[in-house]
């Protein structure tokens, strides 16, 4: 066997076990997220299919007998946007993946001193990035595609071609951000203190740039199909034929309409080209991989103990001074260890890069929708996504704090404290740090908007009663299903306790947004009288209430008991 | 077997080995002795390639670490104190995996395995998940993976870790064995020093990064009875501690 075949040959090896181990876990539990796994797929199915045939029906009316077909005008354009998106979406994830992966998992002290040539090693640590970031591009693009397909009555070459293009497609970012990580960790790793704010100015000055000169684009006007053309043009920005993204998404557009020789120079196209990244990364690993490794671990050596005076987390005793111990000092610990791991902060900061793009592109009126309508449809979406945002900070942040504990939890076991108060310590940690972020999203998204006070207190009440929620399905499934062998946050997230926090946390969202939809939608429309409304909107609020009382309570209890009664 | 020339690393103002001179013969069983702190781990980190000397160069069978990496890791053996294992492999598929990236042989792997586990005492869990297995199985697994191969060259960092006392006995007398018997160039370091003192055919202290001295365990002891005027209690232990709590007064 060569090194590389065992390199693969050992992860298949693990997957597989992995994969029997869940024979172990209970039933109700497998089944559970088997179910919902499930169930999102074919939900993202059917809102892909209904997306579909609402634009067929909008374009039909829009463009009547002009002689062109929606696939024709929009459908390419919508393929475009959508894969470059991931495009962008993919190199992100796979910058952050490669770092972990070949630079912080405990394997790779062992794989660095093993007779394994440089290239050997990069190749084999590819595979698992590119594994480990696109599954889920893989997992949600499929229903997408499948549906698209089927609406557009797509030939039967049409599927083999999706699954023929992924391949390719996934490693031209993975190529990309592997190589950009490749090149700070050489450049970075032995001058952090001189590179890292230079980068950092860059970065802010990028964002600065990129918020303040916004491409903006109207919306189009039901009443005026010339409106149109805008909203064409801008989607057709992301067709440059450079992009990768265009190759992808020209390819299968072709597949999907029977040309088979675009379809074939398209693949052809991103294969040659995922394959000359790949081979240029291979040497740019082979140059600057072992060097960056080992200033990376001196680097380690050289941080050693940091002085106690001075510094941002000098103002943290400061500021928890008010708190009882130990949750003074369990906060500050938990601050500290947040802040000190890359990993962490850089994800959370690309959390907040989005809420902050999500922000500047929000308005208070369109041309098109009638105020009312505009404003009811804007405060039910706005709280769907300031939820999603919310659920994502519990989901990848809050979820595994209490796994991270790993293999110090003694030091907590024989610590003058209780579990349940260490659960409790978590719940509290989580509601105040994400409630700043939410509450301040929400309540900037509602001024963007323009909202009036109704809305604004359905909003700002809302979310706050799903971050007493999600924190606590957070929190308690994260002390219901500890991992305390592993270090990777992302990997903690990704077993099974943290997929059940994610489809519960989806679960509560749907619901409790339907039920919203009931409130504005009825209030705005008109459709029933004053008196009838306020009983309406009392009882969607009760079982708000008892749905977060149940969200909230029941996991934490869960989950206390859980940790009271394992052996640490 | 093991040649360090000038060998020296610095992490900022901080030098961790300042010029490290070894030369070590086919067949020598040496300890590397120092507090924490020291530069032991820095220096393994440098002979297995982990990190890169600042200057000076260290050579493993002839093989100059940093100029051929992979002929130089081929000759070597590394047991460290925190081994890494796959939790979701078997002991034997731990060890398939290493025959792997040793690119030995198919019929030599399987000639080699059943050995390997019956020596350190896994063959009856060598089915079983890595997650199983105690803190010393995994410890027995890990010096498995390192003899596998057959090195020529076995660097061990604090091997004891976990293990009971029939384990140390055992592992100790597998090593020194492998050193007379089959000409096994060992580097070790530890802070046991009675059995350093047992095993060793010659050792070194380092202390914050300057090896002070390098001899046999009678050589340390008598050149620590010429320096002080009154005799130390007579153990390597006792000449271990004057010698790295003082040493600027002997120098090297």
């Amino acid at each position: 066997m060569t090194p590389f075949g065992a390199l693969i040959w050992a992860k298949q090896r693990i997957a597989v076990h992995t994969i029997a181990s869940v024979r172990g876990e209970s039933k109700l539990k497998v089944t559970l997220v088997s179910a919902a796994a499930v169930a999102m797929w074919f939900g993202l199915f059917r809102m892909s299919q209904l997306g579909f045939r609402l634009f067929e029906t909008f374009f039909a009316e829009i463009l009547g007998d002009a002689g062109l077909s929606f696939s024709d005008l929009v459908m390419s354009r919508l393929l475009a946007s959508f894969a470059f998106a991931l495009l962008v979406l993919l190199t992100f994830s796979n910058l952050l993946v490669s770092y972990a992966t070949l630079y912080r998992s405990r394997e790779m002290p062992y794989l660095v001193q093993s007779p394994v040539p440089v290239a050997t090693l990069f190749l084999g640590r590819f595979v698992e990035c590119v594994s480990f970031s696109s599954w889920a591009s893989a997992f949600l693009g499929s229903p997408l595609l499948l549906a698209y397909g089927i609406e557009t009555a797509a030939p039967w070459t049409f599927y083999p071609a999706v699954v023929l293009f992924f391949l390719p497609f996934v490693i031209i970012p993975a190529a990309l951000g592997t190589a950009a990580t490749l090149l700070l960790v050489r450049v970075v790793a032995g001058h952090r203190r001189r590179v890292l704010p230079a980068l950092a100015a860059l970065v802010a000055v990028a964002v600065a740039l990129f918020i303040l000169t916004p491409e903006r684009v109207d919306p189009p006007n039901l009443a005026d199909p010339s409106s149109l053309a805008g909203v064409v043009q801008a989607m057709g920005s992301s067709q440059h034929p450079l992009l990768p993204s265009q190759w992808l998404a020209g390819g299968v557009f072709a597949a999907a309409t029977g040309d088979l020789a675009e379809a074939g120079f398209s693949l052809l196209l991103l294969a040659s080209n995922a394959a000359l990244l790949l081979w240029l990364a291979t040497l740019l690993a082979e140059r600057v991989f072992y060097p960056g490794w080992s200033d990376l671990l001196g680097a380690d050596e050289q941080s050693g103990p940091k002085p106690s005076h001075g510094g941002i987390f000098s103002k943290l005793d400061g500021l928890t001074r008010w708190l009882p111990e130990p949750y003074r000092s369990l906060v500050a610990k938990d601050v500290r260890t947040f802040w000190r791991e890359p990993t962490q902060w850089s994800q959370f900061l690309l959390l907040f890069g989005i809420m902050a793009l999500y922000l500047a592109n929000m308005r208070g009126d369109v041309a098109a929708i009638d105020r009312a309508t505009w404003q009811a449809w804007g405060t039910l979406l706005n709280l769907a996504a300031s939820m999603l945002i919310l659920a994502s900070l519990t989901s990848r942040f809050i979820y595994p704090l209490i796994s991270l504990e790993g293999r110090r939890i003694w030091i907590l076991g024989l610590a003058p404290l209780t579990m349940r108060q260490l659960v409790r310590q978590k719940y509290w940690f989580s509601v105040s740090t994400t409630a700043f972020f939410t509450l301040g999203l929400a309540t900037l998204s509602s001024l963007r908007l323009d909202l009036d006070a109704f809305e604004l207190a359905v909003s700002l009440g809302t979310v706050a009663a799903t971050t007493f929620a999600l924190s606590g399905l957070a929190v308690g499934l994260g002390a219901l299903y500890p991992n305390f062998e592993e270090d990777n946050p992302s990997r903690v997230v990704s077993g099974l306790g943290g997929t059940l926090n994610f489809f519960l946390s989806m679960l509560y969202i749907l619901v409790v947004t339907g039920l919203l939809a009931v409130v504005l939608l009825t209030a705005r429309l008109g459709s029933i009288s004053d008196g009838a409304h306020s009983a309406l909107t009392a009882a969607c609020f009760a079982v708000v209430l008892g749905l977060t009382l149940v969200a909230t309570w029941l996991p934490l209890r869960l989950g206390m008991r859980h940790l009271e009664t394992m052996e640490l | 077997m093991i040649e360090t020339t000038q060998l020296h690393k610095r992490f900022g103002q901080k030098v961790a080995v300042e010029s490290l001179d070894l030369d070590l013969a086919t067949g020598e069983f040496f300890c590397f002795l120092g507090p924490n702190g020291a530069g032991k781990t820095t220096t393994i980190k440098m002979l297995t390639g982990l990190i890169r000397p600042t200057s000076g160069r260290a050579r493993v069978g002839g093989v100059d670490v940093q100029q051929d990496p992979v002929a130089a890791k081929r000759l070597l053996g590394y047991v460290p104190d925190h081994p890494f294992l796959y939790d979701k492999l078997t002991g034997r598929e731990m060890l398939r995996f290493v025959a792997g990236l040793y690119r030995m042989d198919v019929a030599e792997f399987h000639r080699r395995v059943d050995s390997m586990l019956e020596t350190f005492e896994l063959a009856q869990v060598a089915d079983q998940l890595v997650e199983h297995y105690s803190h010393g199985m995994r410890q027995k697994l890990s010096f498995a993976c390192c003899f596998l191969h057959q090195p020529k060259v076995v660097v061990v960092d604090e091997p004891w870790v976990g293990l009971d006392p029939k384990n140390i006995r055992a592992v100790k007398q597998f090593l020194r064995q492998r050193a007379d018997e089959d000409g096994l160039t060992i580097f070790m370091s530890t802070h046991t020093l009675s059995i350093a003192e047992e095993v060793a055919d010659r050792i070194g202290i380092i202390h914050r990064g300057r090896l002070l001295h390098v001899g046999t365990v009678e050589e340390i002891k008598a050149l620590a009875r010429r320096r002080q005027e009154h005799q130390l209690g007579g153990s390597l232990e006792d000449v271990f501690l004057e010698l790295t709590r003082d040493e600027e007064a002997y120098g090297p």
